[in-house]
């Protein structure tokens, strides 16, 4: 089927006079393919003596009705690959499924996605350290490994202040010489809020609990109504299942953490009154009082158990421990709690400080709730993680029991999630002064994408838009009186990610011509309609050094052409430079 | 939101039936309806019991199918691309503000008219056999269609190419709709195009009933022919979906031929029926 394919991808750029028109080669290969997968390749390998043939990539991506851009820069992509004699196809797949088959399966070739970056450029542990590889979850679903980087990771975690520094800049450049993921832009984060019915939007980040918490409502409002564009909290309001979760925001409203971060703001304690530090450790003293939704007290015990269960979903229960999808990197800092009493722990860190206590902002999870969920779970047929699955990944959850400022009422799937005020919530307290729920109603109301979303703000039957909008729906954003659009500090980012575990993606080489391939500028130019910049290193700006600063290119892998419209003569030779090799065909050939 | 979607729904169909049935019925066929409509629910009472079971079941499947799809679906949306690559982007060089318009009211309002007019015209036909047909269609292609749902995930064009399609896409001139299409059926759920299957059962009843309905039939052709071509115009389904629509289609017209009169669930049922009024006295008197 493959030659058949390439044979007509041969007769199209003849038919074209010689001239190696993209479209013309892509409606020349309309002929019948399969994505390639493992399987086919194996009879491809019967069928044909030699095992040097066409490289066959697949791009996974999730539809236009999840995110709109990311499946136009895979077709970007797409049509590139064409250009220098891949043969591609595309892989689109829901966002759970999306996520399911990046961060938990690792079968994917590459991936265009939404990074959730970090306010702190320790995420990059997270997402390169080589001891994750054959972990599931956000922890280096790459399958990156590389000493040299390794060890910067693990250096940054242990200096301070201006060293730091130093590690940082050096661990950005080695991700731009080596690109273990190419990080394309950083999009503007916009959301449309309605001040007549609410002050205060600016005060806290709307991708944070701070965003819902401290809001003044006028007079006889007594219900924020949220629009939400994406329904799978309606599914599921598991803090732990990466394959659901996308920054965590609702799940940040049902539960405390220790410390809490208000957007880019420094970490301040939040469920933990005060703490301090020590050297390596950390006296952490927990609010007193502090309750569960169910009656159940708060404890030091609970505290401790979460970050147990965090580091191991089984709980001792399986042969290794099996950590949580989602944040390893901060959990992995700590390495011993100890319950002093009811309200006081201390923590030893392997790391320093500002490391240390972005640990301190995971969620709290009730252990009376959660012990039992430590148990294997097998075939469930649903996500499975490689580490070993127990209910603790797979349970939706629902009913959430938290001790956060806001408590779960209902949802219909689908259609909503509705929470109340938690009357009990420590912030409520004269005493404390942190901002506390200011409603007694909270619903979060799934809207199909960004323009109804932001249209039925405009029309009065919601109070804000929770997640950013779509790049394309910003500019449609009409401001009245009452209707504001407001931007907010961005650390997330677009990145094309490879899967270093599938040959050639394991080549530094091969990888740089790729990044190659992608014109970031004309990315945020057309695709993002100007609301992204493009970007060298994933982390938010005051961290890029000036050697990886955008200057009209990328400064480390340029883009292969100009305006978008790739110079494929150019970009043939870089895969040649990088000791690959084209048939008589000119198709690009690998060993599979 | 859906529920203002809903309401201009209901609001135009209100109006467009009566005025419908008076251009296409008839006053002679309603006045016989009215005297005859006991006899002939009775003769179409087990398909219509057939019909509605089988959207029962659709309506319940439809919320647990994403999951099952997720298991053990096949994905087909590059297949499908591949196949046909940018086929549909063809509607976009024919296309006006007032296209847009034209084919965005047909898919919502002109489709669910479509469905629902023939229902009410075959009942007032005096052999039910053609409304039983009908209705068996129907049933069949939802019953299929949720088969072939269920094993095969893809995504309409308006998913994998956004911005091409974006002048003429149906949620970004209209975003509203997408309350009431959501409600429906999920984004994955593009091959077979039921809103062609359908359509195109219904302008073959068409053809098939001109004798009893002529004015009925040009305008059920036209209007099924708008809706085939408004799925693609509005970037929502393949080529493909659109010609597997029409086979299912074809398929459902042949197999409704086929089954109804076949087995009589009526007469099947009297039977038991008289069984067991014959023995209920004789039971008595022992």
């Amino acid at each position: 089927m493959n030659r058949r394919r390439t044979a007509q991808n041969q007769d199209g750029r003849d038919g074209g006079g010689g001239t190696r028109s993209r479209r013309a080669m892509l409606a020349a290969t309309a002929g019948l393919t399969v994505s390639s997968s493992g399987c086919l390749r194996g009879v491809r390998n019967i069928v044909t003596p030699d095992n040097i043939g066409q490289l066959s990539v697949s791009i996974t991506t999730v539809p236009a009705d999840s995110a709109r851009q990311n499946v136009r820069i895979a077709r970007h992509l797409e049509e590139h690959f064409e250009a220098v004699g891949i043969d591609v196809s595309l892989d689109i797949r829901s966002d759970i499924d999306f996520l399911r088959t990046v961060l938990y399966d690792h079968d994917f070739d590459v991936c265009i996605g939404r990074h959730p970056g970090g306010t702190d450029p320790d995420f990059l542990y997270e997402a390169l350290y080589s001891r994750y590889a054959d972990e599931s979850g956000w922890q280096n679903p790459f399958g990156y490994a590389d000493q040299d980087l390794d060890q910067l990771l693990e250096k940054q975690r242990r200096l301070s202040s201006d060293d730091r520094s130093t590690v940082i800049t050096e661990i950005l450049e080695s991700i731009a010489t080596e690109q273990p993921f190419v990080p394309i832009c950083a999009p503007e984060e916009h959301r449309v809020v309605r001040t007549d019915r609410f002050d205060g939007w600016e005060n806290g980040h709307l991708a944070t609990r701070h965003g819902y918490l401290g809001l003044e409502p006028a007079t006889g409002v007594e219900a924020l109504r949220v629009s939400h564009a994406d329904a799978r909290p309606t599914e599921n309001l598991n803090p732990l299942a990466a394959d659901y979760r996308r920054g965590g925001t609702i799940t940040n409203l049902l539960y405390d953490s220790l410390a809490t971060q208000n957007g880019t703001d420094e970490i301040r304690p939040w469920l933990a009154e005060s703490w301090d530090w020590d050297g390596q450790t950390v006296a952490v003293s927990l609010r007193e009082g502090c309750e569960f939704h169910d009656g159940e007290p708060v404890t030091a015990e609970d505290v401790a158990f979460s970050y147990r269960l965090f580091k191991d979903i089984s709980l001792g229960a399986l042969e290794a421990p099996s950590p949580a999808p989602r944040f390893r990197g901060q959990v992995d800092a700590v390495e011993s709690i100890e319950i002093r009493d009811d309200h006081h722990l201390e923590f030893t860190v392997e790391t320093n400080e500002t490391v240390g206590e972005r640990a301190l902002l995971v969620p709290i999870l009730p252990a009376h709730r959660w012990r039992e969920r430590a148990a294997e779970v097998l075939g469930t047929g649903d996500a499975s993680i490689a580490q070993g699955t127990t209910e603790t990944v797979v349970t939706n959850n629902v009913p959430a029991i938290g001790s956060g400022p806001f408590q779960f009422v209902s949802r219909t799937e689908g259609d909503q999630v509705v929470l109340e005020r938690f009357e009990d919530h420590f912030t409520s307290r004269t005493a404390v002064d942190l901002p506390e729920p200011t409603v007694d109603d909270c619903t979060f109301f799934i809207d199909p994408g960004s323009v109804s979303a932001s249209r039925a703000v405009a029309d009065d039957a919601r109070d804000v838009t929770s997640l950013p909008l779509d790049a394309n729906a910003i500019g449609g954003v009409e401001e009245s009186g009452s209707v504001e659009r407001i931007e907010s500090a961005s650390w997330s980012f677009y990145f094309l990610g490879f899967n270093a575990r599938r040959a050639p993606f394991n080549n530094y080489r091969f990888r740089r011509v790729i990044a190659g391939l992608i014109d970031k500028q004309w990315v945020c130019n057309e695709i993002f309609h100007g609301y992204a910049r493009p970007v060298a290193s994933p982390v938010i700006e005051e961290w890029i050094p000036e050697s990886l600063e955008w200057t009209g290119n990328d400064p480390e892998v340029p883009f292969l052409g100009t305006d978008g419209e790739l110079d494929v003569d150019a970009a043939r030779a870089a895969f040649e430079n990088a000791g690959f090799r084209y048939d008589d065909r000119g198709r690009l050939r690998v060993r599979h | 939101m859906l529920v203002e979607v809903l309401i201009q729904l209901v609001v135009v169909i209100g109006i467009l039936l009566p005025l419908s049935i008076a251009v296409f019925v008839g006053r002679e066929r309603l006045a016989r309806t009215r005297s005859e409509w006991r006899t002939r629910l009775r003769a179409a009472g087990p398909t219509v019991g057939v019909l509605l079971l089988i959207l029962l079941i659709n309506r319940l499947a439809r919320q647990r199918a994403p999951r099952l799809s997720r298991e053990i679906g096949i994905h087909l949306t590059s297949w499908f691309y591949n196949i046909e690559g940018e086929f549909i982007l063809i509607f976009q060089s024919i296309a006006t503000p007032e296209l847009n318009t034209y084919f965005s009211l047909t898919y919502i309002y002109g489709y669910t008219f479509l469905l629902i007019f023939p229902v009410i015209a075959y009942f007032t036909l005096s052999d039910t056999r053609i409304f039983r047909r009908l209705l068996t269609a129907y049933a069949l292609n939802y019953a299929i269609g949720l088969v072939l749902y269920v094993f095969i995930i893809a995504y309409g064009p308006r998913n994998l190419m956004p911005a091409e399609v974006t002048e003429t896409m149906l949620f970004d001139i209209n975003p509203q709709y997408r309350y009431i299409t959501r409600e429906v059926n999920s984004n994955t759920n593009v091959f077979p195009s039921l809103h062609t299957s359908l359509s195109a059962t219904v302008a073959a009843f068409a053809a098939i009933t001109r004798s009893e309905f002529p004015r009925w039939f040009p305008v059920a052709v036209v209007l099924a022919a708008s809706v085939a071509i408004s799925t693609m115009y509005l970037g929502i389904h393949w080529g493909i979906d659109v010609a597997a629509g029409l086979l299912l289609a074809a398929l459902c017209v042949e197999l409704s031929d086929r089954l109804v009169d076949r087995w009589s669930l009526s007469e099947l049922f009297e039977d038991q029926l008289r069984q067991y009024e014959e023995r209920l006295p004789w039971e008595r008197s022992d």
